[in-house]
């Protein structure tokens, strides 16, 4: 999946929140109020519109920072076969 | 009884009989009653009409009995009477099965839990613990609909009333097609009653005309079997103001407990210190009952119900079954029952059914499952409920996916 549709993914749940756009990708997830109930909502609609189940790895998870590390690991993610 | 036999009516249809004419039925079908005296049997059954002749020749000749819809069989269902030696009989009379006899047991009536949460479960019961009518001084006449699976406890309950209160009339509904037969046992008039539970009222709710429930001028309502949610019993309050409407705890194995009529959700807290003929406690936050109408009946064992309740100031709530209700998420509690009841508090809900989905870092998330009143576009429905549940719910106990059903799921077992 490209970064773009992961964006609007994330953002789309933002906005069912009532929170601002995510406004750049070097931003932390703690400056964009992007939380980690937000980050398993967006991991669902990511499999739901795959159709498949995703497999999650927990350390590259632990690692994430920033807008552009959630980018990463879900387009890294969606890659895998 | 024998004035009951005679005078209380079964309906099916635009016709009526009495039980003695079901027994005469019954007897047609199954022959002499002493070819069946020494075994554990259960009747097989194409319809309500063989039900309920079914019910009449076992209770009229004191055997050890059940009974099962064909439908309902399967080699697994089968394995299952084979190995509690029950001999299957037929529409015909036929033995359709070769168990090896059990103990037979005169009065024995085999109740059958819906199976949903695995293969169904045979419940001894005898006409002691299913009359649970006899703590009443006197019930009016009534004609109550009665849409329970054939061979449930509900189901056998209901049965008891007729067969053992005077002046009960029971209308079964067509298990084919409820909504239609309980509209049109309304519109034919005569029915005055109706024990259900709240998934088949949300789903009469959809399906039936709302000026044909309205003029239907029920007087006595009862639920069970489910939960039973505030929202549920406010519509009902609405439409029927006349209407004497309860819920009652009952299940398969610890009878009929509790019964509340004040026309709120869960049950007076008082009666978790009241002595009486039925017990009630609570140990590490499950519901324990001790009644005379239990399946094993002398009251003198605590059931564990497997229940989980909550106390909240002078009420106790039920949260759902032990081990696969509450949903972790990020090892915060989510209870789906208290979220199904926000999400039914909501105008334009209809009914709703919270789940848990696993989902990285935080282990599980709650997704629901909604009927609407009206259709809606999703996103907005979406936005809708979200806005209902922000402030009014804890953030992880917000659903965070939602899918939107055209009606409400019913089971054969009146749940969801």
């Amino acid at each position: 999946m490209d970064r773009s549709e992961i964006l609007s993914i994330m953002n789309l749940v933002m906005a069912k929140r009532g929170r601002p756009a995510i406004q750049s990708e070097t931003q932390t997830t703690r400056d964009a109020n992007f939380r980690s109930l937000d980050f398993s909502e967006t991991a669902l609609r990511i499999e739901t519109k795959m159709g498949r189940e995703l497999a999650f790895d927990a350390a590259a998870m632990r690692r994430i920072e920033t807008v552009k590390d959630v980018l990463d690991f879900f387009q890294d993610v969606t890659k895998a076969t | 009884m024998a004035d009951i036999w005679r005078n209380n009516r079964v309906v099916f249809g635009a016709g009526a009989t009495d039980w003695a004419a079901l027994q005469a039925e019954g007897e047609a079908r199954y022959g002499a009653a002493a070819a069946l005296a020494a075994r554990r049997v259960a009747f097989v059954v194409d319809g309500v009409r063989g039900a309920f002749a079914a019910v009449a020749y076992g209770m009229a000749f004191d055997l050890d009995w059940g009974v099962i819809e064909a439908s309902r069989l399967t080699p697994d269902v089968e394995a299952r009477f084979d190995s509690h030696g029950v001999a299957l009989i037929g529409p015909d009379g036929t033995v359709l099965n070769a168990p090896e006899p059990g103990e037979v047991q005169p009065g024995r009536i085999t109740v059958l839990t819906s199976g949903s949460t695995g293969l169904l479960k045979l419940i001894p019961h005898t006409a002691d613990t299913l009359n649970t009518f006899d703590r009443l001084r006197e019930m009016p006449p009534q004609a109550w609909f009665l849409p329970y699976q054939i061979g449930s406890y509900a189901w056998y309950q209901m049965v008891a009333l007729g067969l053992f209160v005077p002046d009960q009339t029971l209308v079964p509904g067509d298990i084919d097609d409820l909504a239609a037969s309980f509209a049109a046992a309304l519109a034919r008039g005569g029915v005055t009653a109706i024990s259900s539970t709240p998934t088949f009222w949300r789903y009469a709710l959809m399906s039936i005309a709302p000026e044909t429930l309205a003029a239907a001028g029920l007087r006595n309502i009862s639920m069970g079997g489910e939960i039973v949610d505030q929202a549920i019993l406010d519509t009902l309050a609405a439409l029927y103001p006349e209407a004497r409407i309860r819920h009652i705890y009952a299940s398969s194995e610890a009878g009929a407990a509790i019964v509340v009529t004040d026309g709120r959700a869960g049950f007076d807290a008082a009666l978790l210190d009241r002595p009486g003929t039925i017990g009630v406690r609570i140990e590490d936050g499950r519901l324990f009952i001790r009644s005379p109408y239990a399946t094993k009946a002398g009251g003198e064992d605590w059931i564990d119900t497997g229940d989980l309740v909550e106390r909240r100031g002078d009420r106790i709530h039920f949260c759902g079954r032990v081990g696969n209700t509450m949903i972790n998420v990020g090892g915060n509690k989510a209870f789906p029952p208290d979220i199904e009841a926000h999400l039914m508090r909501h105008p334009d809900v209809v009914w709703a059914q919270v789940t848990a989905r696993r989902a990285p870092l935080v282990g599980n998330l709650p997704v629901a499952a909604v009927v609407l009143r009206q259709p809606l576009d999703e996103e907005a429905a979406e936005a809708m409920l979200a806005a209902h549940c922000e402030g009014a719910l804890a953030e992880y106990a917000i659903p965070r996916m939602w899918e939107f059903l055209d009606r409400v799921p019913l089971k054969a077992s009146l749940k969801s």
